[in-house]
């Protein structure tokens, strides 16, 4: 086909438009504004003035975001390691050649096609609650005094369960198509040497998966960063230090919360390039630690 | 969900047993997703007094479906619903019109920044919303956009890498005869697009679709951002601002009867398309 300048323009322009305006400008004004002194976001940028790496020495100063960090980063690890390991024993029962694979594949995947305010509420108003909640019925059928799911102390770790709970089942998908992309003969050829099911995980399912398993700790990493809505939703009035984390602390920051005094814009931004750095290293290191090679089978 | 087979293989029972500590697994996990759901559904149909006295699953004064009436018209659920069906449909339209003529172009045209473009697009999907919202939020002030109007621009907008980089991949394994012949015949490019191309990558277009809708169906961030109060509210926001004002209400049959309306349209999709759905998950931009 006759290329045609004018044509490919009409073709090609709202997309380049939109990646100016939605993502290129954003994020450098973004990443300046982290380096200048700005109370009111929407104040024009001759009323900014530099204050160097002020607003980043100040955010660590912070109690508020450094509690929030912590807590960012217990929802990485502890519920990295819990939703990548449910997830991969899912994957791994699934692809056993069980029957009604395809019925517990969709079933477990559910929860992520739920709008998620809707299945924290489920949580917070339903399983969690004091009075009638699920967890505490089966506690009482045992025996067993109610516990407060949603106290101060314990808050946390059943946001985490919850939204690990949320989780699964991507991830599980992300494992199933990499399981079924390594060729059956291996496992047949490792069984008739005599090796158990576990070995094989360990010496081909887990070897072969090096590739997706990188991937799946960088989604799994970007989810952890931008964690939100579950905090949002377990804690919908007022942030609490339980379950704070850093874009609820932006959040606040910049657009107000209950018991923040001054709106500070330029630190608001300076959160969001650290955790944007964040994002960045945490996908260097995994790529260097990770080594997949290019296996052929 | 699942297709019941036709012939009967013969149970080998060895395997099975050897299966059981994983159907154990997998029962466990669904079965609390069901009695998850069945709970909220009986509950959405019983009173507040019933729910706290841990009486839902008895309907000993009926089924009260007048929850409903009570959330859709008191609680604003109508409202929010019809703008996140509004969102999700104008949305889904608009990212097609300005993603496939590009994600066309892109995999058959090679110019001055084509790939530019493309590595573009795929970091674009990867920037966190938290880097972008603060100046879209000054943009938006100052050429004065709001409501339901700005919410449409930037679900578009954020949904334009994504489809852009989906669609380019099925454009890719297209023959070019297609409109090389489409061009002897005097056909002009633009029309060849919309008229041949774009109908060869339809279940691609489909698939892309339904992530389109369920992302903006679900999406919360920028909706709360951007429609603190007021008419222009999709359901997520709604929901939450339901479940705040709880404590005034007291109405818990009338909040699980919305949590069911804002679940319903979302599952009622995966019931019919959950194949698709799931091929599409590990289809396209996931690779290992």
């Amino acid at each position: 086909m006759r290329k045609n300048k004018a044509m490919i323009a009409c073709f090609i322009a709202p997309t380049v438009v939109t990646l100016v305006l939605m993502y290129l400008y954003p994020v450098a004004r973004t990443v300046l504004m982290s380096f200048f002194h700005v109370t009111n976001l929407t104040a024009s940028t001759s009323t900014w003035t530099f204050n160097g790496l002020e607003n980043y020495f100040k955010i660590l100063h912070t109690a508020d975001f450094i509690t929030s960090m912590k807590n960012m980063l217990l929802i990485w690890l502890v519920g990295g390691v819990i939703t990548l390991a449910l997830s991969m024993m899912m994957a791994v029962i699934l692809t056993s050649g069980i029957r009604g694979k395809k019925f517990f594949r969709a079933a477990i995947y559910l929860p992520n096609i739920i709008s998620a305010v809707a299945l924290a509420t489920m949580w917070v108003q339903y399983i969690f609650n004091y009075d009638y909640g699920l967890l505490n019925t089966m506690l009482e059928m045992i025996g067993v005094k109610s516990v407060r799911w949603l106290g101060t102390d314990l808050k946390f770790w059943s946001m985490m369960a919850a939204f690990i709970f949320g989780s699964v089942g991507y991830y599980m998908l992300i494992y199933i198509s990499g399981i079924e992309g390594i060729p059956q003969d291996l496992f047949e050829a490792a069984t008739l040497d005599g090796a158990g099911k576990v070995r094989q995980f360990f010496s081909i399912t887990m070897p072969l998966l090096k590739g997706i398993l990188k991937t799946s700790i960088t989604f799994w990493s970007i989810n952890a960063t931008t964690f939100f809505l579950w905090t949002k939703m377990f804690s919908p009035v007022n942030t609490e230090g339980s379950t704070i984390v850093p874009v609820v602390y932006l959040y606040d920051t910049v657009f107000g919360g209950k018991g923040v005094v001054n709106l500070d814009a330029g630190a608001g931004a300076a959160v969001g390039v650290v955790l944007a750095i964040i994002i960045v290293i945490e996908y260097a290191l995994t790529n260097l630690l990770i080594k997949d090679g290019d296996l052929e089978y | 969900m699942f297709k019941r087979k036709k012939y009967h293989e013969k149970i080998n029972w060895r395997k099975e047993l050897s299966l059981l500590p994983g159907y154990i697994v997998v029962t466990l996990w669904v079965l609390f997703t069901a009695v998850m759901l069945f709970w909220i559904f009986a509950a959405s149909l019983s009173t507040s007094k019933e729910i706290f006295s841990g009486k839902v699953l008895e309907f000993a004064t009926g089924f009260h479906w007048e929850n409903y009436v009570t959330a859709w018209k008191t609680q604003n659920v109508s409202v929010f619903f019809a703008n996140s069906l509004l969102y999700s449909l104008v949305s889904c339209a608009g990212v097609l019109i300005i993603s496939a003529p590009a994600a066309y172009g892109l995999s058959r045209w090679g110019f001055v920044g084509s790939k530019a473009i493309r590595i573009g697009l795929v970091i674009a999907m990867s920037v966190p919303t938290i880097m972008i919202i603060m100046p879209l939020y000054s943009l938006a002030v100052r050429w004065n956009l709001r409501g339901r109007v700005l919410l449409i621009l930037l679900y578009i907008m954020l949904r334009v890498p994504y489809t852009t980089i989906y669609l380019l991949d099925f454009f890719s394994t297209l023959s070019t005869t297609y409109e090389e012949a489409a061009a002897l015949d005097g056909c002009p490019p633009a029309k060849t697009f919309w008229a041949i191309m774009l109908p060869l990558v339809q279940p691609a277009v489909v698939t892309v679709t339904i992530f389109n809708f369920l992302s903006v169906w679900n999406e919360f961030f920028m909706a709360l951002i951007f429609t603190p109060e007021g008419s222009a509210t999709p359901v997520g926001v709604g929901l939450l601002q339901i479940v705040n004002a709880m404590k005034y209400t007291g109405n818990y049959g009338g909040l699980f009867a919305a949590v069911i309306i804002v679940f319903l349209p979302t599952f009622l999709l995966y019931l019919f398309l959950s194949e698709k759905i799931i091929a599409g998950v590990t289809g396209g931009g996931v690779k290992g």
